[in-house]
């Protein structure tokens, strides 16, 4: 008899506590091994990986004076960011938008591109004013670092950490003068200058004139006001008195409503004395009764009537997204454009690094824009354009009246404006000429 | 001691895996602490009532008296959490009605006012849809939303009335404007609002002393794995859903943007 042969047979039966351990480890590890696969596969539990992003800034007042006009632009780069991520990305990564308020305020502008930077933004593209673009320099090239700046501009200037998207005087003010100066024109040799009191007006003006005497031709006034100045009827009273048969207007932001409006309760008749300007485009045209600027005109590289197919894609869908009656403009076309040049060059360098970026702007880039190809010319980092002028149509739109028969290179320092200044960065940069003095705050 | 095991904010990533299998994994974690429990501790545990009569009854009691306490808090939890998801959803609908009455008040000014009011407020709407609510999903409170608003106040304060009935709207307006920041900003306080690491706490320790007196039982090793492991899955059910409405905006019981995103349509069918 073995010693547990009194046990009862029924106990004898049941398996044994180490028996029933035994099984069920081996029954949870074959369940943990066969259900493992399906409920944690990849060791990840399943979370969705996350898709890896690229910090990239944009810097555009969305408050205050300049907000009209530059909110429109941080919405068309919103659109190629977004675009850019539908289509997977630059070098893989989503676009990550960090858009901060500058609020039309220049001391703004720093301290949001500082902080831009120091979230890691391997770019930003911003600033409207060039008090703004000038005012976050120093920081761009401290930290070198590019910024892409998309509103045409007075030239003058040259930087390695700024790639200018913008038109410059000798494709904007230069050809617009040439117009007025020429029978299409009707000939006008009474040039009134009339801008905003900051950079942008005091240069373009200053480069107006120095063009102006080379054709022999005087400005019979200049007047600058601050920018959201409201009341320009005394002006206007000026410029009328000044026998003026022409008005270059380089006014910025809200003020060109109250010019506008003073010029149109003086019942000035555009047929007779003419503005041409700089600043005005479609979303400025908005806030304007058609009454008061029908028949004057724009100088630009983009209208949003332009009549070719890959316009009419490009506001569709740019309103498919940001809404049915959004009007597309000058400054949101080249800003399209720069966000889309810059995905170029990163792709092209391989990396987000500012040396390796610029050294694909050098290698020439292109890209097919809503208003035609656009070129970014490495000797100067700023883009070819088409110059067109526009005149203002009862639909707040523009009749396209003269288109140059190419895109003009941009020279930031034109000989007649600026002797001796030249500016390649293919080949040793700035190319310093004669100091050269321009009155007011520039 | 490293406290972060406490913060219930180091736990969130698991707000990152797909609902079905987060259900999975809490009871899988309950039933196996259940289960590892029963092999490796209730040997020891079971001698402080071997040899005691009746022990099984006197467990049973203790559970049972336990269990009454355990349940009414967590049925309290449960409650507060949902009324939590609950109050963050109405604030989100009443965010979105006041956003659409706003938008028809703002039609009626004349232009250009009335349509760059119209734009500033499809752009908020759609930032909301677009990027505030996966920065929402991911515990992050959007900030560019503000700047949106800021710069439709900005607008909106530029507006002059000329007529009587444009002063009426504007006041309108202005009301609807107030009411909408309120919502906003309850939306936002609630995008981080989730129960205290006390109350965690609690519900975590009384888990793992239901299961530690289920181990006190003399029954068969089999029986005992089973019926406590039942016991276990739901109580791993049960902080699973209270994990899930912790936070409003994440997990599968959460706030959708559906709310904008009809009105989104509506504006810009207008």
């Amino acid at each position: 008899m073995t010693p547990h042969s009194d046990m009862p047979q029924r106990v004898a039966s049941r398996p044994t506590r180490r028996a029933a351990l035994a099984q069920g480890s081996a029954a949870t590890l074959a369940a943990a091994r066969a259900l493992a696969p399906a409920l944690f596969a990849g060791c990840s539990l399943g979370i969705p990986p996350r898709a890896r992003t690229v910090p990239l800034g944009l810097l555009h007042s969305q408050t205050g004076p300049l907000a009209i006009s530059a909110t429109s632009l941080r919405d068309a780069q919103i659109f190629a960011c977004e675009k850019i991520n539908a289509g997977g990305g630059v070098l893989g990564r989503q676009i990550d938008i960090k858009a901060p308020d500058p609020k039309s305020r220049l001391d703004l502008f720093e301290r949001r591109a500082r902080s831009l930077l120091d979230l890691g933004s391997v770019a930003v593209f911003g600033c409207w004013t060039s008090s703004s673009r000038k005012a976050v320099l120093p920081l761009f090239e401290e930290r070198d670092k590019l910024l892409f700046y998309a509103v045409q501009y007075e030239g003058n200037e040259s930087s390695k950490n700024v790639v200018y998207g913008g038109m410059v005087p000798n494709q904007q003010i230069v050809p617009a003068l040439d117009w007025l100066l020429g029978p299409e024109g009707g000939n006008r040799k009474k040039i009134y200058l009339l801008g905003s009191d900051y950079v942008f007006p005091r240069t373009a003006n200053y480069v107006t004139r120095k063009y102006l005497e080379t054709k022999g031709v005087k400005p019979v006034g200049e007047a600058y006001y601050p920018l959201n100045h409201a009341d320009f009827t005394a002006e206007v009273k000026k410029i009328i008195a000044s026998g003026a048969d022409c008005i270059l207007n380089t006014i910025n932001g809200d003020s060109n409503l109250a010019f506008f409006a003073a010029l149109a309760a003086a019942k000035v008749d555009p047929t007779k004395l003419p503005v041409v300007s700089t600043s005005i485009a479609e979303d400025e045209l908005r806030n304007i009764l058609p009454e008061q600027v029908q028949g004057h005109y724009a100088a630009s590289c983009y209208f949003q009537s332009l009549p070719t197919e890959a316009n009419r894609r490009w506001i569709a869908d740019f309103r498919q997204e940001f809404g049915f009656d959004r009007v597309t403009d000058d400054p949101m076309e080249p800003g399209y454009c720069l966000v889309n040049l810059w995905k170029q060059a990163v792709e092209k360098a391989g990396s987000f690094e500012t040396a390796a970026v610029r050294q694909a702007f050098a290698d020439g880039l292109e890209f097919a824009g809503p208003g035609g190809r656009v070129r970014l010319d490495p000797a100067t980092q700023h883009c070819d354009h088409w110059f067109r002028l526009g005149r203002i149509r009862g639909d707040r739109q523009f009749e396209l009246v003269k288109e140059s028969p190419a895109p003009i290179p941009p020279d930031p320092y034109p000989s007649f404006a600026f002797p001796g200044w030249k500016c390649d960065w293919t080949k040793g940069g700035l190319e310093h000429g004669a100091e050269v003095k321009i009155d007011g705050p520039v | 001691m490293n406290t972060r095991w406490f913060d219930p904010e180091s736990w969130y990533w698991l707000y990152d895996i797909p609902p079905t299998r987060l259900s999975l994994l809490f009871i899988a974690t309950f039933v196996g602490f259940y289960w590892i429990g029963s092999i490796l501790l209730r040997p020891v545990l079971r001698q402080f009532v071997k040899n005691t009569p009746g022990s099984n009854d006197i467990v049973g009691y203790v559970l049972s008296c336990f269990c009454v306490f355990y349940g009414l808090l967590l049925g309290l939890i449960a409650v507060t959490a949902y009324q939590n998801v609950s109050d963050a959803a109405a604030n989100v609908t009443r965010e979105a009605a006041a956003l659409s009455a706003l938008y028809e008040d703002v039609s009626q000014y004349p232009e250009p006012h009335g349509q760059n009011l119209r734009w500033l407020l499809r752009d908020y709407t759609r930032y909301v849809i677009k990027y505030a609510w996966p920065l929402q999903q991911r515990g992050i409170v959007p900030e560019e939303g503000t700047i949106r608003a800021e710069a439709f106040h900005e607008r909106l304060l530029d507006f002059q009335p000329q007529t009587p009935s444009q002063e009426i709207i504007h006041a309108e307006a202005l009301r609807q404007f107030n009411n909408f920041l309120e919502w906003r900003r309850m939306r936002l306080f609630s995008v981080k609002s989730s129960l205290p690491a006390s109350m965690w706490f609690v519900m975590i320790l009384g888990a793992i002393l239901n299961i530690a007196i289920c181990w006190l039982f003399d029954m068969r090793f089999v029986t005992q794995l089973v019926l406590g492991g039942i016991l276990a899955a739901y109580l791993g059910t049960m902080m699973h859903l209270i994990f899930d409405m912790n936070q409003p905006f994440r997990g599968d019981v959460s706030i959708s943007a559906e709310p904008f995103e009809v009105i989104y349509r509506r504006m810009d069918d207008a």
